[in-house]
């Protein structure tokens, strides 16, 4: 029984301290982001208590009771303080212009841009790895995707996306052209967000494939009479995988700021448009909880992606 | 972007803002000839450009759109028509005392609001005191009742409304969605509950507003109070409404051309006679009263304190052909400083102003300005004739981003070097109220004359405390005078006599450089009917009804 506990509990370490430096570092990630945030924010030109007060016509007390309410005239370092407190006890504190905390207005959007990147995200990585599986090494059939995926990434989202809508929506009445109602609305927001993912992706993924179709372990696999296609899925992919998925964490933060377009050209609700709003509205709590959010996010995918490297490359859990 | 349009103070200054919504007026049906007539039941789809995302509560929120959402579902205590008439609605009849302080107003018997509430004047009471209460922050209706004193409760169905001086334009503002009447109930509520939700007497009931999305409605059941002028009274045909959100012009004509909505708001200019040869839609244009999309000169600092440069700048670009030419005849060439169908329009500008470059150019010779540097600006004493433009392109609606260019390029062959500055909003909130700026433009919709006060008035120069619309920054004891003397009065051919004078004066002190009257370009499918106009050119879905399939 020792004999293989002593062994799982070295590899159970071998996982769990770089877990635990990883959570660190994302502690200090998500603080000096809100930081970065608040700082930068600040330094903007504009008057928060004018925005606050907006066209009306207000007296002088009136603005001086607003301006006591939100805490606006205490020194920055106190204003900074608080936040940061707060933020501790998990209140992003309370929207500005948009008459609710922080919390819920954030909360009722997030759920559609969840969905939407997730359903890019999936269908990004389908696309590519079939691609590039089916490309890697063929001439032919590689200069013609290679080109495909240079068009890819060069296309503004904007512009494809009003493409689809153009074809699919107004002219062949296939899909809804607005909204986030059901899977069919979900279907061109993720096919336009996720265009520029999967010209990335193939290329990185077919140039991982073919210099591992060059490596003499495919030499011995074919020889005992494996199949192309079975050499590329069973051996080649998983060598190619690694850095692609190192390439998944960019991924992430790509989605994130294409939402702010593709949620604006479909009309959907989203994190993306009301970061738009908040930072136009200079809605300092709005917009340092979305950072916070995407912080975290950004850094919970970063702890994943680093337990997926262990699960694809067996070398990095060996002895 | 938001165009979104969730910045209270650009959107007012950008002409999104607007005192919307006032009775509903059935008599000009935005689609076509009806087949059979009206038939109960059915759904309506309508897309906006923008939305109350801010707050849905008109009687805090400044944004036409605000109005625009709620008056399905709010009834006010009177109505205006298209002629500017005031017509009973929840107030069956109205006096004013001879010193024109005090408003008798008789209320209707046997209204109820939509949560169960009846309508009294405890009710009127309690939603005026609402809107003057520092605590709602209202951005625009409080403002329109400034010399509000207090209503009291004389019985049931009777209240005054008491003012500490004459003020005329009461009744129109009260016939306003921005005075839309809101279950007292409701109206115990939190602020920010108030922003999600409001509840009245109207035709139709909010089921839900969802930020980005839209909003729903249901019909109001025994609804039976319609205001005199409607198409039809009692219940609304529709069984159901829905104001969607598309805020990408491209999307929003591609959702009515492919029938996934049922009607639009803003029509893209450049559209509109793409829309009006397609069998299967219509489109309907409805002239927007109040301040025309016009540029106002800072007449106090920089090139334009002088009157000379104002006028040259005026007349030698030729604004009147770059706007057809740009809107395809969609909107007219402005004469003065609000549009045609405003209360109080005087006619006797149109015409008055010409395009006379050599007389532009005279008048910058006058000026001093007659030298000219290498690259063809005007100087004066070694310094160019420079124009600082605080312009917002990302709140350019209706190409206003392609016109400015247009005007920038005629300018310099007149030899002005005009320049945009301030490209945030942020950045344009410092520099609007401090005068930091040579020129700024804006629309900005109201159904009264007195609209000419919020344009003209010394008491409307922005400042850092007190945010106006007097971007002129025109100080005229001459206008303040006329204006105020406006106010006093109720009898209409006397306000437009001093309305007039305004119009004058501002035209003869080249305070303002008249652009275009703003349409509301409204496109819908054949199957949409009855879609009406408020008088301030707002559609509205009381008499409207879809064709079954």
């Amino acid at each position: 029984m020792t004999a293989v506990a002593v062994p799982a509990t070295r590899a159970r370490a071998r996982v769990v301290r770089p877990v635990l430096v990883r959570l660190g570092t994302s502690v200090l990630v998500l603080w000096g982001a809100v930081t970065v945030a608040f700082a930068g924010l600040h330094l903007t030109p504009g008057n928060v208590v004018d925005l606050l007060i907006g066209s009306s016509t207000v007296t002088p007390e009136v603005r001086a009771r607003i301006i006591t309410d939100y805490g606006l005239d205490r020194p920055l370092p106190a204003q900074y303080a608080a936040y940061l407190g707060r933020v501790l006890h998990g209140d992003l504190g309370q929207s500005y212009q948009l008459h609710q905390s922080v919390a819920s207005a954030i909360g009722e959007q997030v759920g559609s841009s969840v969905q939407l990147m997730l359903a890019s995200f999936v269908l990004a990585v389908v696309v590519s790895v079939t691609v590039a599986v089916l490309t890697a090494g063929r001439r032919w059939a590689r200069a013609v995707f290679s080109g495909i995926e240079l068009v890819g990434i060069s296309i503004p989202s904007f512009w494809a996306g009003i493409l689809l809508l153009t074809v699919f929506s107004f002219g062949l009445g296939i899909f809804p052209a607005t909204g986030g109602d059901g899977p069919e609305s979900l279907v061109l927001p993720s096919v336009a967000m996720a265009i520029p993912v999967v010209a990335t992706l193939s290329q990185v993924l077919r140039e991982g494939l073919e210099l591992t179709l060059e490596e003499p372990f495919v030499l011995t696999a074919r020889s005992r009479g494996m199949s192309d296609l079975g050499v590329r899925l069973r051996h080649a992919l998983r060598h190619a995988l690694l850095p692609t998925v190192t390439l998944a964490g960019w991924m992430v933060s790509f989605l994130f700021g294409g939402a702010v377009i593709i949620e604006s050209v479909f009309s959907r609700q989203g994190i993306g448009r009301l970061t738009l709003a908040a930072v136009g509205n200079k809605d300092l709590p709005v917009v340092m909880g979305v950072v916070l959010i995407a912080s975290l996010l950004y850094v919970v995918i970063n702890i994943l992606l680093d337990l997926l490297y262990l699960a694809i490359d067996p070398r990095l859990r060996g002895a | 972007m938001s165009t979104n349009t969730r910045l209270s103070i650009g959107v007012s200054l950008l002409g999104v803002l607007a005192l919307a919504a006032c009775g509903t007026t059935g008599r000009d049906t935005a689609a076509g000839k009806a087949p059979a007539g009206p038939v109960k039941g059915g759904t309506l789809t309508f897309a906006v450009n923008t939305e109350p995302s801010t707050c849905l509560d008109p009687h805090q929120s400044p944004a036409d759109v605000a109005g625009l959402f709620t008056r399905p579902a709010l009834d006010s205590l009177v109505s205006l028509d298209a002629e500017g008439r005031i017509h009973p609605w929840l107030a069956t009849k109205w006096t004013v005392s001879p010193d024109q302080k005090t408003y008798t107003f008789t209320l209707r018997d046997g209204v109820k609001f939509s949560d169960g509430t009846a309508f009294d004047a405890e009710a009127v009471k309690a939603n005026l005191d609402h809107i003057v209460n520092p605590a709602t922050k209202s951005q625009l209706a409080a403002g329109y009742i400034e010399p509000y004193k207090g209503s009291e409760v004389v019985d049931a169905h009777t209240v005054q409304v008491h003012f500490g001086r004459p003020y005329s334009p009461f009744l129109s503002a009260l016939a306003t969605a921005y005075f839309g009447i809101e279950s007292p109930e409701s109206l115990k509520q939190p602020q920010d509950a108030l922003c999600k939700k409001v509840v009245g007497s109207g035709p139709f009931v909010i089921d839900e507003y969802v930020v980005q999305k839209g909003i729903t409605y249901h019909r109001n059941p025994g609804y039976d109070w319609a205001p005199e002028g409607a198409g039809h009274t009692g219940e609304t045909y529709l069984d159901k409404l829905e104001i969607k959100v598309i805020t990408e012009d491209s999307v929003r004509l591609g959702a009515l051309t492919s029938g996934q909505v049922d009607g639009i708001a803003s029509v893209p200019p450049v559209n509109v006679k793409q829309v009006r040869a397609d069998s299967r839609l219509t489109v309907t244009t409805r002239q927007a009263p109040g301040g025309n999309y016009n540029y106002y000169p800072n007449t106090t600092s920089g090139p334009f304190a002088d009157k000379r440069v104002r006028q040259a700048f005026r007349d030698g670009i030729d604004f009147a052909t770059i706007v057809r030419n740009l809107y395809f005849g969609a909107f007219q060439p402005a004469a003065g400083p609000i549009s045609p169908s405003t209360d109080g329009y005087d006619k006797t500008l149109e015409g008055k102003t010409t395009y006379d470059p050599a007389a532009a150019a005279r008048l910058l010779d006058e000026a001093g300005w007659s030298g000219k540097d290498a690259e063809g600006y005007r100087t004066k004493d070694g310094k160019r004739l420079t124009i600082r433009w605080a312009f917002l392109k990302s709140f350019a609606r209706e190409q206003r981003d392609t016109l400015a260019e247009q005007i920038q390029a005629e300018a310099k062959k007149i030899g002005f070097d005009v320049q945009f500055v301030s490209g945030t909003v942020n950045e344009w909130l410092e520099k609007y109220p401090k005068g930091d700026y040579d020129l700024v433009d804006f629309s900005w919709q109201r159904a009264d004359g007195d609209s000419l006060r919020n344009l003209f008035d010394t008491s409307a120069i922005p400042t850092a405390a007190k945010f106006g619309q007097n971007a002129a920054r025109l100080s005229d004891k001459d206008v303040d005078g006329w204006l105020s003397g406006a106010l006093d009065t109720t009898d209409q051919a006397r306000r437009a006599e001093l309305y007039a004078k305004v119009q004058q004066r501002v035209t003869d002190e080249a305070a303002v450089f008249p652009v275009y009257v703003f349409n509301y370009l409204l496109g819908a499918g054949k199957k949409a009917h009855g879609i009406g106009w408020e008088p301030q050119a707002y559609p509205t879905f009381y008499d409207a009804w879809v064709e079954q399939a």
